[in-house]
Order: C-alpha cells, then sequence, then structure tokens
C-alpha cells in the first residue's frame, strides 16, 4: 500500500502480517469469524463566504476496526492507536464485547458464504488534488463564488466549502478476503441565500465524485450554479403560488435521484427490512410487499461500479467483489442491497453492499449509487401531451416516513404546463406522494440520465457516507399537487 | 493507581504542551487533545445486534498567523506530523474576514466523572448495557445504549492551560406494540443513573401499550393543538437554536437573520438557553475552544431573542460580546435548555384539552431555512386527545407535520413543569426540557403522510 507523493497525505498502515495475526488470534480466542480493517481519510478543506476565505484545514483520521462472531454475538471495537500493542488490545477488546453482550444476542449473527476479494486497486486521477495547495482549492471556489450574480435578486449570503478526501482501506478477513484500496473524491457544497422584497429563499447544492479536481469541470459546477441562481429568481421574482388538484407531474432528474434514494434504495436495504434499523433510520415497506410495484418503464439500479461516481468502489468492506444491483426490473421488485450478515440470515449471498464511513464503523448495508435506467423520449416528447400539469426542475424539502410508504418533495423552481407547452413559473408546488403511486404512475421515462451527489445517513454511531442519486425527466400521470 | 503512574489527563497535558511548543512562535496558536473511550450495545426487535467499543484520539490545532486562520484535525497518533502540516496549510490561506485575536483565557478546569461509568468502560463490560434492554423486561426493544469517558485538554498562546474530564450516559429506546404501534423515548447524562435510563424505557413501552390499547383514528389534516414530547420538542428546538448562532446569520442558514437582540420572536412561555455548566449533561464544559469561561445564558428569554450566540470572531464581526460558545471559526452549541412551567406529569392531557399528543418525530427538513418553514414525519405514537381524555391513536408515520418553526415558538402556551433529558439520533445535543403546548395556529399543520 504506497502512501501519497506530498507528505501531507502520507498515511501509515500496520504491517498487513501484523494484522493477519490479529486475525488469527481472535479465531484462537474463540471467535468464528474476524475482520481487520486499517481505514484512513485524509483531506483538505477550505470555507469561502461572501467571497472571502474564511478558514482553512487539513484532517487526517486513521484508525484500525476490528470485527468478530463469538458464539453467534458480533462484537465490534476500533482504534485510531496504532501501536502493536494497542491493536493487541482492540482484539481483545472485541472479543470480549462480544462475550459479554452474548446473552442478549436472541438472533445469532453469521457471515453468508462468499467468493472473497485478493486484490490490490487505485483509483486514476487526471488533476491530482494531492499537488495543489490549499491556496490554489480556496481559488478554485473563489472563482466561483464571485461569478456568482443576479440582477433580479439580492445574493445575501454565499457559503462554498470545499473538501477533498483520499480514502485508503485494508481489509483482512479470516475466511480469505485481502482487500487494499485507495480512493480520491472531490466535494464542493455550497448554499445561496437571495431575497426580494419581504421574500428570502435559500439553494443549497452539492457537486462530488470520486476522483480529482477534473471533476470540478466535468460535472459542471458552472452551469448548476447558475441553475440554482435562476431556480432563486424565477422562486422569489417570477412565480405564482402554485395550483392544486390531480394533474400530470414532470420532474426533472435531482427530484427523481431523490425520490429513488429514499423509497427505493433505502426500503430495499436488507438490515431494514430485518428490523436492524428500527430505532434509528427504520423500516421498509419490504417487510411485507413484493412483486409490482412500478410501471413496466421502472427499472432501478444500485451500482458502485459507476466510474467517477461518488459512491464508487469495487469491492465493499467485507471484501466482496461489487456489481450492479437491480432493484427494480421493469416495475417488479428485485433484489435486496445485501452484507454478508444479511445474506446470511436471508440465506442468500452478499451483492457488495457493505460499507462503512470510517475507522470506527462496524459495515452495513448501504446504497452507493442508486439511480433509473434511462428511456427514450425526449424532455419536449415528454411534455407534449400533457394538457395541465406541474413540472419541477428543483426542489428545496424532502422527507418520507420510516416506512417508506409516502414521501413530500417541495419545488424550489416550477412550471405550470399546459397544452404541453410550459407557460409560467410557480411556487411551493408540494408533491406529497404515495411511493406505488409514484412509480405505478410513471408513463414516460426521459433519456437524458444525470446524477447528484448525496450524503446518506444511517447506522449507530451515524455513519454519512457519500453516494449518487439520479436519473432522467419522468412523467408521472394523475397525481395530487399540493 | 500505583504512585507515580502518569495519569491519562497528565499523559494529554504534556502531549498538547509539546505540540503547541512545536508551533510557529509568530502565531497565535491552540491545541486540543480529547481522548476517549466508549462501549454500546445495540438492540432491534427484542435481540442485541451488535456491541462496540471505541478507543479515539482527536488531536486539534488551532493557527491564526497574519489574520489567516487554519484548522487541521488528527484523528491519527501521528501527533509529530501535526505541528509540521498546520504551520504549513496556515501559509496556503487569504486573510480571514473572521478573524480575532485569540481573547484572555477566563474559562476553568473541571470535572463530571461518574467512576461507575469510567469503570464499566476500562473493563469493557457491555453485560449491563446488554441487561438493561432485556427482552424478558420490555418485549420488543430496538434501541441502544452506551456509556463513555473523555478527556479534553486544552492549551494556547493565549495562556489558557484547561482540562475536562466526563463520562456520559445515554441511549434511547423504541418499543412496539400491536400493528408497528410504537413508543420511543431517550435519556442522557453524566452519570450512570440506571432509573434515569429505566425510566425512558419505561416511557416508550407505556406509549406503546397506550396506543396499542387505544382505537386507531387517523386525524384529518388540519391544524390542531399540540402536546410536543420532549423528544418532538427537542429536535424543533435544536434547530431553533442552531438558527441563533452567529455563525448560522452569516452562512445563510438562520430563520432570525432580520432579528436582533430585543426583538420579541417567542411567546412569552419559551425561554430556550444555552447550558454548558449544567453537570448533568454531556455538553458539559466550563470552557470554551478558545478558553473562554462558558456560562448558562438564555438566547431567549420569556420569548425576546436576548443574544445570538458568539465566539470571539462572530461577536466581533456583529458588534458583540462573545458568549463562550466557541468553536475556533464558527460558534457552537453545548447543552440546551427550555425553561419548565407548571403542568404536573399527570395533568398533560387535561392542560391539552382537545388536540393532538405528538410523541416523537423524525426526518425534520428545513424547506426554507430562511424563513424558518419545515415539515417532519411523525413517528411512534400519536394520540388524540379530547376533553382531556386520551381516546385514540395511530402510529407516527401516517403523519406530517408542516409549517413554520417562526409560528411554532410564537404559539407555544404552556410548558409541563418535569424536565427530561434528551439525546438521540434526531436530537444531536444533549437538551433539558418540558412537554410543551403548542396553540392551534393556521402555521402548523398535522397533514395525512
Amino acid at each position: 500500500m504506497k502512501s501519497g507523493e506530498n507528505s501531507r497525505y502520507d498515511f501509515y498502515p500496520p504491517d498487513p502480517v501484523l494484522l493477519e495475526k490479529l486475525v488469527e488470534k481472535a479465531l484462537d480466542k474463540g471467535a468464528s469469524y474476524a475482520e481487520a480493517r486499517f481505514h484512513a481519510r485524509l483531506g483538505d478543506s477550505v470555507l469561502v463566504v461572501n467571497d472571502r476565505v474564511v478558514g482553512g484545514g487539513f484532517e487526517i483520521e486513521e484508525g484500525v476496526a476490528f470485527r468478530v462472531i463469538v458464539d453467534g454475538a458480533l462484537g465490534f471495537a476500533s482504534t485510531s492507536l496504532l501501536s502493536e500493542e494497542s491493536l493487541d488490545s482492540v482484539v481483545d477488546h472485541a472479543v470480549s464485547i462480544a462475550r459479554s453482550s452474548s446473552r442478549g444476542f436472541r438472533k445469532k449473527v453469521g457471515m453468508s458464504e462468499e467468493r472473497l476479494g485478493q486484490a490490490q486497486y487505485s483509483l486514476k486521477v487526471k488533476k491530482d488534488f494531492r499537488n495543489l495547495e490549499l491556496e490554489d482549492k480556496a481559488s478554485i471556489v473563489l472563482e466561483y463564488s464571485k461569478s456568482l450574480e443576479s440582477k433580479s435578486v439580492d445574493l445575501k449570503a454565499k457559503t462554498f466549502s470545499y473538501s477533498d478526501v483520499l480514502e485508503a482501506k485494508l481489509i483482512i478477513t479470516s475466511d480469505g478476503g485481502n482487500i487494499e484500496s485507495i480512493i480520491p473524491r472531490v466535494s464542493i457544497f455550497y448554499n445561496i441565500a437571495a431575497e426580494h422584497g419581504d421574500r428570502r429563499a435559500n439553494k443549497w447544492g452539492h457537486l462530488a465524485g470520486s476522483g480529482g479536481l477534473e471533476l470540478v469541470g466535468e460535472l459542471g459546477l458552472e452551469s448548476m450554479l447558475k441553475d440554482d441562481v435562476n431556480s432563486l429568481e424565477v422562486n422569489l421574482v417570477k412565480a405564482e403560488p402554485s395550483p392544486k388538484g390531480v394533474m400530470d407531474v414532470i420532474i426533472s432528474p435531482e427530484i427523481v435521484g431523490l425520490a429513488l434514494h429514499e423509497s427505493i434504495g433505502h426500503p430495499s436495504e436488507a438490515d431494514r427490512v430485518m428490523g436492524r434499523e428500527a430505532a434509528q433510520a427504520g423500516l421498509s415497506y419490504r417487510m411485507w410487499l413484493d412483486g409490482r410495484i412500478g410501471s413496466s418503464k421502472v427499472t432501478v439500479a444500485d451500482d458502485p461500479t459507476v466510474p467517477g461516481s461518488y459512491g464508487f468502489y469495487l469491492y465493499d468492506d467485507e471484501a466482496v467483489p461489487a456489481r450492479e444491483r437491480i432493484l427494480i426490473n421493469k416495475g417488479e421488485l428485485a433484489e435486496l442491497l445485501h452484507s454478508r450478515t444479511t445474506a446470511y440470515s436471508f440465506g442468500v449471498q452478499s451483492n457488495g453492499a457493505a460499507r462503512a464511513m470510517n475507522y470506527r464503523s462496524e459495515p452495513i448495508v448501504r446504497m452507493s449509487n442508486t439511480y433509473l435506467k434511462p428511456g427514450d423520449m425526449r424532455f419536449e416528447e415528454l411534455l407534449e401531451d400533457v394538457k395541465e400539469g406541474i413540472y419541477m426542475k428543483s426542489y428545496m424539502e424532502w422527507n418520507i416516513d420510516e416506512f417508506r410508504l409516502v414521501a413530500r418533495y417541495v419545488g424550489l423552481e416550477a412550471y405550470l404546463i399546459k397544452n404541453g407547452r410550459i407557460v409560467k413559473p410557480v411556487r411551493d408546488t408540494v408533491l406529497e406522494i404515495p411511493t406505488e403511486s409514484f412509480y405505478s404512475k410513471i408513463d414516460g421515462v426521459g433519456k437524458d440520465l444525470r446524477f447528484y451527489a448525496g450524503i446518506c445517513g444511517k447506522g449507530e454511531p451515524p455513519q454519512p457516507l457519500p453516494v449518487w442519486m439520479g436519473g432522467p425527466h419522468v412523467r408521472v400521470r394523475d397525481v395530487r399537487v399540493g | 493507581m500505583a504512585p507515580g503512574e502518569v495519569t491519562e489527563r497528565e499523559r494529554l497535558e504534556e502531549a498538547a504542551r509539546t505540540i503547541l511548543n512545536a508551533l510557529p512562535g509568530d502565531a497565535e496558536k491552540a491545541v486540543k487533545i480529547v481522548g476517549s473511550k466508549s462501549i454500546m450495545v445495540k438492540a432491534a426487535r427484542g435481540s442485541v445486534s451488535v456491541a462496540q467499543g471505541f478507543q479515539d484520539l482527536l488531536l486539534e490545532i488551532y493557527l491564526a498567523r497574519d489574520g489567516k486562520i487554519a484548522v487541521t484535525s488528527f484523528k491519527t497518533p501521528r501527533l509529530d506530523d501535526a505541528a509540521k502540516i498546520a504551520a504549513r496549510v496556515v501559509d496556503k490561506l487569504e486573510k480571514s474576514p473572521l478573524y480575532a485575536p485569540l481573547p484572555e483565557p477566563s474559562g476553568s478546569s473541571s470535572q463530571a466523572v461518574d467512576e461507575k461509568v469510567a469503570t464499566m468502560v476500562a473493563e469493557g463490560d457491555t453485560a449491563g448495557l446488554t441487561s438493561l434492554l432485556d427482552p424478558d423486561r420490555w418485549g420488543d426493544i430496538s434501541g441502544m445504549a452506551e456509556l463513555a469517558v473523555t478527556t479534553t485538554v486544552l492549551t494556547a498562546s493565549n495562556g489558557a492551560e484547561l482540562t475536562l474530564e466526563k463520562t456520559s450516559f445515554n441511549g434511547y429506546t423504541r418499543i412496539f406494540g400491536r400493528e408497528f404501534r410504537s413508543g420511543q423515548w431517550s435519556w442522557v447524562s453524566t452519570r450512570f443513573d440506571e432509573k434515569l435510563a429505566e425510566e425512558a424505557i419505561r416511557t416508550a413501552k407505556q406509549l406503546a401499550e397506550e396506543c396499542s390499547k387505544l382505537p386507531e383514528e387517523v386525524p384529518e389534516p388540519g391544524s390542531y393543538r399540540l402536546l410536543l414530547s420532549p423528544m418532538v420538542g427537542g429536535n424543533l428546538l435544536e434547530i431553533v437554536a442552531s438558527s441563533l448562532l452567529a455563525g448560522s446569520v452569516l452562512l445563510g442558514f438562520s430563520m432570525f437573520s432580520h432579528n436582533k437582540p430585543g426583538d420579541r420572536i417567542a411567546s412569552d412561555a419559551l425561554t430556550l438557553s444555552s447550558t454548558p455548566l449544567d453537570d448533568e449533561l454531556p455538553g458539559y464544559s466550563m470552557f470554551d475552544d478558545e478558553g473562554v469561561a462558558t456560562r448558562d445564558i438564555a438566547a431567549i428569554e420569556n420569548g425576546v431573542l436576548k443574544t445570538f450566540l458568539h465566539n470571539t470572531k462572530t461577536a466581533r464581526l456583529m458588534g458583540a460580546e462573545t458568549t463562550g460558545n466557541a468553536g475556533w471559526i464558527l460558534p457552537r452549541l453545548f447543552n440546551l435548555q427550555v425553561d419548565p412551567g407548571d403542568i404536573s406529569p399527570d395533568n398533560v392531557y387535561e392542560a391539552l384539552g382537545d388536540g393532538l399528543y405528538l410523541t416523537n418525530n423524525w426526518y425534520t427538513r428545513l424547506q426554507n431555512y430562511l424563513e424558518g418553514r419545515f415539515s417532519t414525519v411523525l413517528r411512534d405514537a400519536v394520540i388524540r386527545v379530547r376533553n382531556g381524555k386520551p381516546v385514540s391513536c395511530t402510529p407516527g408515520y401516517k403523519l406530517r407535520l408542516a409549517g413554520s418553526l417562526k409560528d411554532l415558538i410564537i404559539n407555544v402556551e404552556a410548558a409541563g413543569s418535569k424536565p427530561y433529558n434528551i439525546m438521540w439520533w434526531e436530537v444531536n445535543r444533549p437538551f433539558k426540557l418540558p412537554h410543551i403546548i403548542v396553540a392551534s395556529s393556521p402555521g402548523i399543520e398535522v397533514r395525512r403522510g
């Protein structure tokens, strides 16, 4: 495992032989399974507010996570202290806490039998952020911040948060898994607060992917910002109150991606279906629902192998090879997302969805890049036979119940459609829609696939993880807009 | 401990001094080291699902030179590299509009340590947490219980040499009754207080049982008189408190950006305070990141905005005084508190009269940070109360609460007399608060999900 060329980005994994010995030690102490993971995250950050660099910094976290199964009980221990003595004690800790809590494990834990990976990989980049100093990264963000302007609204606050991270892992399992990986990621989060008269609104956005600084141009930060300022102008200056009632709605890729993540991706997590997130991230309608959920035009995938994606990986954190998972196939509910522990419970094979945020985190079932497979329609074709409806282009709020049965999306930029044409902007369009209605009423799917970055939350301690969400424009018939 | 043996605190103090000395002499500098150990047991649907233990060392370095500000963070034992990297980073920045000199240190060292917690964590004794979540006692229980020990050392070029040692015991449980009718409650303390935890778990169980016994009735959409449990009040008022941080105003995330101290922003029944000196809660600290003495301070007092929450940087920018809420770049929250009222716990339904008791919520999102418009999904039991009696119940996931947080706080009518210690997935800071009654308002609507 190589360290970076720039000393800031050096990381110091323990000797793999030592980790292998620790895994052996856990087995000797009675564990039926043991797994060691060195996990490092290193990167720069800059905060820019109203065209000024407010501050910056560098962050390193590196440590070792150790997971064991003892008498059907799952024990996890981690440390950021990497001495041989500390690592040795972490094995003892993992085994002892598993053993001392084993009485409470009414449902015994096991690992599915898998073909595990033995590989090393490193994501290549075109423009390596390790070769730039913080001032150069700040200047990129400053340039975009200064370029933001509006003739019709006052931009009261412009906040940009730049960060990059080099994530390195070394995973060794007692049943043969051995994965080394290095993945660089770049992320720019921004918030634009605007006023017009006595009306105020804000739009936040997130550009992020796996790779180098080339992502800033390739993912189109400039056009994202222009679109968002335009959304604020439309909402604050031009839009009229949204109509209410049952009508057709055309939904943009930004909202489609979010909807899929929330109402298809999360309920497809096998640990939720088992109830393992019952007190945290919630439950899933897939506890009782199977079969058809959408029209035949709906096929939803979750795929960690999408090049450049924010949720990119080739092996998961249990050393299982990554692959595309089809969550809905032509309207039929299909695979669940599995780790080895959930696959064991369901009597199936893992599909490589176990991810951990950092060395302090146990691998749990997570999404990667969830998207609706594109169709063959142009945007104009989606519009042309809508008699009366709404085009929701961007959103400012969303939420969904824990079973993922009914979601709410509130439009920021939206338009009234009449007789196949966009006629005027409207504001505060509220779409509160049952999951089954949403997917079963999709009758048109565009061909303009686009992804958006997100941070997905789950677990305890909470584990915010990078994901992409995406899809093309879709047309949903006869839904209630409030 | 054997004579001459170095304590954890002494070890961290020595490390902090060494790193401070290694930082450039011509810069303002501060070093914070946090050593922590914790154990946690998670349960799901009547079974423990994982037992976890964590040991961490966090080093943060603040460096300001020529008006530039850098904060570097290291969760790694490579402390030798830290000073070098921090110095290099600060040189590569521009002057910050937020820069202000580190103030004179006025904070003091302190302890809030329960030896029982410290012993259980040191021994990795998860059996006590496992037995607390015993399904034989509670039934279909999910949740978690956690114990932690932290030692914080702050050393700075302004002369600050401060330490804080504390323990914490927190958790939350959700108990399911029939047909996903559930109750959920949480607890948080600096002490291993089994009674506090058991009372919280018992409350979750009682809510699940009460909801299971009552007939189901999904309320019609509209405005209701509301009884907010401390779980719900904690979630919504934490967002209000975050909006009172001067940094939120600066970054364009505050619903109070057009307000100034002295403005009436809530009803006179609401007093919302930052309470870092409350040593019953693990947000306790007698110094902030700048070494300034923390103080308990009402940000909203009887409905009036008394102050935004500042560090010296935002205070200088906004013409105010620091409130002892420093983060190094932007201010932060410690503990929070809502002052209790005079409704006894036995009379909350009677005080509500006709309305809805919202026992928990989840997934709160702001539609518009600048106007405080929000929606949140209700969770667990939602109990319909008529004539002061519970008459029906529905699982919260079938309902959503939407409206304006500004309207909500202006319509606070009364508060319970008993404060609860709340912290869980949706309430990030330790929060001591009672039940709260909110008058029916067109600005706050219950909607069907």
